[in-house]
């Protein structure tokens, strides 16, 4: 019959309820306990430097682009030596969702996602960062690049001799 | 007319149309660089292969070479030419270096576009790439030869069409490279043009170096307040600060280019001296406190001078909003002068001008271009009105006449190019133009207007200046029934200024002052010379430029500048534009904060982003003086002009 | 009739009791209730505040007594404010009528432990439950809110189909108690519990007092993944605390009456009577948590067809049965 099945069904379903009454309960404490992100977590947001020491953000601009909750600004501009940077890059971590967007969208590999979660202020214009709070020493991930020596752009050695370049070409040579 | 199918769509065209022009006019998108619509086809860059499937040619097609004929069957998707485009990209990209990161051409560069809609991401050559030594171009335009695709644009524009002999294409094979033959400042009043029609990063705007994207812009459309032409233009602006001037294209105006003067002209916007706060006798006030203290001081004055002692000026800089409601201004006020000019001399020539123009048959600039006959009467528009000179070098490329008759000021340096437009930017007062100068066009001289053959051409243009007007204009016009009229005004609105003036009887400034009765004048975005204010105890300046008139003003409102407010204007035809607001006002962020970074505050009005368009502060002024609230500038004879789109060509106000 | 002052002090007394006690058992029946979810879901529940969050009851009432009083605009101001009142009250007045303990003998009183031993009991409790209908009622109406309307549409229209199975069902209990006195309710049962006879009524009554307190699988008044939070989604502070008070204190009532109509009320061996009866209601209130642990949520029209479709006929013929029955036995 329907209805004994039906009644077998409750049963069964208190009875499965009335075992993990007794489970050891997976909670974790957490301020006390505290478990170790994964490296590749996806929380606060860095700026690094090229192996070199400089910064490696271009303000390109494709990170505010790609945020979906537009909560990264900045203004680029030029150092004397033609190197593009960022005047000020400000992250609004009251906004951001740590999707990850700006450092798939990085092609300099300047802005990292690292595992610290623990993004909390008592006032909210505090995690407002800007590149100050942002900019850290050291390469993060990807130890070993550094945008500008495949820019083709003469930033951190002379035009012509980045990787993957050929010595500047002589417009005044008449050879074939 | 040959018929030919592309994509399974039938076309007819005009004879001498290409395929690819044939195939845009039933809006199928062919990629190319080297083709532009105002500079033909180069055949340079490979990218907008067809497959012919069937008709007179057959196989792999460039369709920017090829004219359209009968019978052609034309498939743009088929896999062939797919795969051949797609490895034009590739091969393109050999070379191309990989920083689009630091190039401002970035979000706006064909190439990217292209290369992204082609396909192709990752590089399979495993060669190195050529490389090019830059040159200083100047002050305006950033050269970056890495990037170049070969595609001639830029060579083709700078010399067939604008004319220009310092700049061009040197080396041959892999070794191609465009630039000058040594650095140096280009000369061409045109050259900003160079980074519209540069398909990649080449050449860019160096007075926007490293300031934005393009999915950042603000932008809209707008129209030049230069000169009296009104070419159409897209202002670019970021966080408050206007950043560049890009070329809109008007077929009817400007086409698709503009002049140096029009493009790198930003400084009036950006100046950090602009009046951004209300002042009463220097003191700062709020909107409101303003406005209360000028209808107090109005009153004052009409009180101790009696009735008619208040002048209300305007301008040929003012925007058709606030000139249409000056004379409504005045009749509240009861005043004793409406001006719009304020010497006697501009407005005695303009306004017979004005006269004829709208009795007769105003020059757009695209009649200029189809001219085949030229007349350059007494003034040299490259002085006064680059673009108009750019026009008349097409005419005479397609092989019309042009003649100069020079007379009065203008002594036979028509046409002649120097780098005389960009002295009058900031940045040069020094540089020379490194060869002799170059004619734009070759003209015949004459000494008077009979010795030109109007009666020969079919359309025959007159070009003149309104400081300059020959005498016998109007005779002359209505001898010659097909000859067209370009004046060129001194101002960007002095048409909408001398129409009014007609309508509503002003007169000049200089005229009213003179009489002695004016105690008081409500100067709207009006430059009044110094010794006109001398004697005048009341004066207050609605402005968004710090002008010796704003400086000698009691009371202060300050007004929004063109590209922070919708409106309209007319130039030199009669063609009534409308432009669009591009961005808030305020001050630019740079430089808000000595931090560096912007200020950590909430607002909801940007610092000095109170004013208000002129034409909202002389409404409030009305709506003090008499109780008339006006919340549509245009109307009457202009409420026509309500429902104009910035986007089209504009109307010719005698039309309306 | 006139009483004696150790009869209105005793009787004085018992009310200050019955509120303190049912007052800091709702409370703490909110904090079993999240305790028991959250072992039923392998977490560990409340455990901040106090030794084992013990005081968890207290940092709610404090903030719900600190939250800002809302009135949305529109709403209607008296209703708005009497609603949650007419939820709580009559479920607390109900316990008036339950005998929750044997007669004591105090200071030569013989004290019946029970606030009012009244021979319509019974039909004062159907009647104030009716009555705390309209807390759901009102307080979605006045609302002004398209969730609050629509949750105590619902919620009025459950409780009076479930009101009426409910009250079917406790007909045989009448029958064999021969009373409407609760008392004699719980002597007629010192024997043998009602259970025995009724087993179909105390299933019947069950179901019904599920409904009646707005439980899941009969939270369809609230049903928080529809409407937001159902007729009090407008209430704010502790107008929302009444309500959800109020919710807590049918729980232990209903569980108490259940006690008094099928389980022998305070009747059972060795422990003390009062122990017995808290232990009754107890067990209640954890199957009502337990099954809010387990059950999903009826479809509305599930609810009205079970209600008016099995409940009502299956109470009907009960009563028919039992109405036989003791005709046949004389």
């Amino acid at each position: 019959m329907k209805i004994l099945s039906d009644i077998a069904a409750l049963l069964t379903g208190m009875w499965i309820t009335w075992k993990h009454i007794f489970r050891r309960p997976v909670t974790i404490q957490y301020p006390e306990e505290k478990r170790t992100p994964y490296p590749r977590y996806r929380a606060r947001i860095v700026l690094t430097r090229d192996p070199d020491g400089g910064e490696r953000c271009v303000a390109c601009q494709l990170c505010s682009a790609a945020c979906p909750v537009d909560c990264i600004s900045m203004q680029p501009g030029e150092e004397a030596d033609g190197r593009r940077y960022a005047e000020w890059f400000r992250i609004n971590f009251a906004r951001c969702i740590f999707c990850g967007l700006c450092a798939e969208a990085c092609p300099t590999l300047a802005i990292q996602m690292t595992p610290d979660f623990e993004i909390c202020k008592r006032d909210i214009m505090d995690l407002v960062y800007e590149k100050e709070d942002l900019l850290i020493d050291g390469c993060g991930k990807s130890p070993e690049y550094n945008f500008y020596r495949h820019a083709g752009i003469g930033v951190t050695q002379q035009r012509g001799e980045g990787i993957e370049e050929k010595r500047p070409v002589d417009v005044r040579s008449l050879l074939p | 007319m040959p018929k030919l199918i592309i994509d399974n769509i039938p076309v007819e065209v005009a004879d001498g149309v290409t395929v690819l022009e044939a195939a845009q006019s039933v809006d199928i998108p062919i990629p190319h660089f080297c083709w532009h619509p105002a500079l033909g086809k180069a055949g340079a860059c490979r990218v907008c292969a067809v497959k012919m499937v069937d008709g007179p040619v057959k196989g792999i097609q460039m369709s920017c070479m090829l004219p359209a004929q009968d019978g052609m069957v034309v498939s743009t998707t088929d896999p062939e030419a797919v795969a051949m485009r797609r490895n034009v990209i590739e091969w393109l990209m050999i070379n191309h270096p990989h920083d689009c990161p630091v190039c401002d051409e970035g979000g706006e560069c064909q190439l990217q576009d292209y290369t992204i809609a082609g396909g192709h991401g990752i590089r399979r050559y495993s060669g190195t790439k050529r490389t090019h030594i830059n040159q200083d171009l100047g002050p305006y335009i950033e050269h970056e030869m890495n990037r170049c695709i070969q595609c001639y644009r830029c060579v083709r524009f700078y010399q067939e069409y604008a004319g220009g002999t310092d700049f061009g294409v040197m080396g041959s094979a892999g070794r191609v490279y465009y630039g000058r033959f040594e650095d140096g400042q280009l000369e061409s009043p045109f050259s900003g043009n160079l980074v519209d029609i540069c398909p990649t990063g080449v050449f860019t705007d160096k007075t926007a170096r490293f300031k934005a994207r393009y999915w950042d812009y603000d932008m809209a459309p707008s129209v030049c307040p230069g000169c009296s032409l009104g070419c159409n233009t897209t202002p670019v602006a970021r966080y408050r600060e206007l950043l560049k001037m890009t070329a809109r294209r008007n077929e009817a105006v400007n086409g698709w280019f503009i002049c140096d003067r029009s493009r790198f002209a930003n400084d009036a916007v950006n100046d950090p001296q602009r009046p951004r706060t209300p002042l009463i006798d220097g003191r700062e006030a709020s909107r409101d406190e303003a406005l209360e203290a000028l209808l107090l001081r109005i009153a004052q004055i009409e009180e101790l001078y009696g009735s008619g002692s208040i002048a209300v000026v305007g301008s040929s800089r003012l925007a058709l909003e606030g000139a249409a409601l000056l004379p409504r201004l005045a009749e509240c006020c009861s005043a004793g002068a409406l001006c719009y000019f304020t010497s006697q001399e501009e407005s005695d020539r303009t306004l017979p001008l004005i006269e004829l123009l709208s009795s007769g048959k105003p020059a757009s600039q695209r009649d200029v271009r189809e001219s085949d006959c030229i007349v350059v009467c007494g003034c040299d528009p490259l002085q006064k009105a680059p673009m108009l000179a750019l026009a008349v070098r097409q005419a005479w490329r397609n092989g019309a006449a042009v003649y100069v008759v020079p007379f009065g000021s203008a002594q036979g340096t028509e046409g002649v190019q120097k780098s005389t437009i960009l002295q009058m930017n900031r940045w040069l007062s020094g540089v020379e133009a490194s060869q002799e100068p170059k004619r734009l066009y070759d003209a015949i001289s004459v000494h008077s207007l009979d010795a030109v053959p109007l009666a020969d051409a079919k359309q025959p243009v007159l070009i003149c200046s309104a400081t300059n007007a020959p005498d016998r204009l109007a005779e002359t016009l209505e001898q010659q029934s097909n000859l067209k009229l370009a004046v060129i005004f001194p101002a960007a609105n002095s048409y909408v200024a001398a129409q009014l003036a007609g309508a509503h009887g002003a007169v000049s400034l200089e005229h009213a002052v003179a009489t002695g009765k004016i105690k008081g004048i409500i100067a709207v975005e009006a430059d009044i010379p110094p010794q006109l204010l001398e004697g005048i105890p009341f004066v207050a300046a609605l402005d968004w430029r710090m002008t010796e008139t704003v400086q000698a003003a009691q009371i202060v409102l300050p007004t929004t500048a063109w590209v922070e407010m919708d409106g309209t204007c007319i130039n030199n035809e009669g063609r009534a534009q409308r432009f669009k607001k591009v961005m808030n006002p305020g001050v630019p962020v740079r430089g808000l904060d000595p931090a560096g970074h912007p200020p950590h505050i909430h607002r909801t009005i940007p610092p000095g982003g109170e004013p208000q368009p002129a034409w909202q502060t002389v409404a409030a002024l009305i709506e003090g003086l008499c109780g008339e609230q006006i919340t549509e500038p245009l109307s009457g004879k202009w409420e026509r002009l309500q429902e104009l789109a910035a986007e089209s060509e504009g109307v010719m106000i005698n039309d309306l | 009739m006139i009483y004696d002052p150790i009869d209105i002090a005793l009787i004085l007394a018992k009310i200050g009791l019955v509120f303190f006690v049912i007052l800091t058992l709702a409370a703490y029946l909110v904090f079993a209730e999240r305790k028991v979810l959250a072992w039923i879901q392998d977490r560990k529940g409340p455990n901040r505040v106090g030794p084992f969050g013990l005081l968890q009851p207290l940092a709610d009432l404090i903030k719900l007594l600190t939250k800002e009083d809302f009135r949305p605009i529109g709403a209607d101001k008296w209703l708005f404010y009497l609603a949650p009142a007419m939820a709580a009250i009559p479920a607390i007045m109900i316990f008036a009528v339950i005998p929750f303990g044997a007669p004591l003998t105090l200071f030569g009183h013989t004290v019946p432990l029970q606030v009012a031993d009244l021979n319509v009991g019974l039909l004062l409790f159907m009647a104030l439950s009716s009555i705390a209908v309209y807390g759901v009622a009102l307080g979605g109406w006045a609302s002004n809110s398209k969730y609050a309307l629509l949750g105590s549409i619902r919620g009025l229209a459950q409780l009076i189909s479930y009101e009426l199975s409910m009250g079917l069902s406790l007909v045989p209990v009448v029958m064999l108690a021969r009373s409407f006195r609760l008392s004699d309710i719980v002597n007629a049962q010192s024997g043998c519990w009602f259970i025995v006879y009724q087993p179909l009524a105390f299933v019947i009554f069950l179901i019904s007092i599920a409904a009646e307190c707005k439980r899941i699988p009969f939270d369809l008044p609230e049903a928080e993944g529809e409407l937001v939070a159902g007729f009090h989604t407008e209430y704010s502070g502790m107008r929302f605390g009444l309500f959800f008070v109020g919710e807590y204190i049918n729980i232990i009532v209903l569980g108490g009456l259940a006690a008094t109509f099928f389980l022998g009320g305070w009747h059972g061996p060795w422990l003390p009577p009062a122990v017995w009866f808290a232990l009754k209601v107890l067990s209640f209130a954890f199957l009502f948590i337990w099954m809010r642990g387990t059950l999903p949520r009826l479809r509305y029209d599930q609810l009205m067809h079970f209600g008016w479709k099995i409940l009502t006929p299956l109470a009907l013929v009960n009563i028919v049965v039992t109405g036989w029955w003791l005709v046949l036995r004389g």
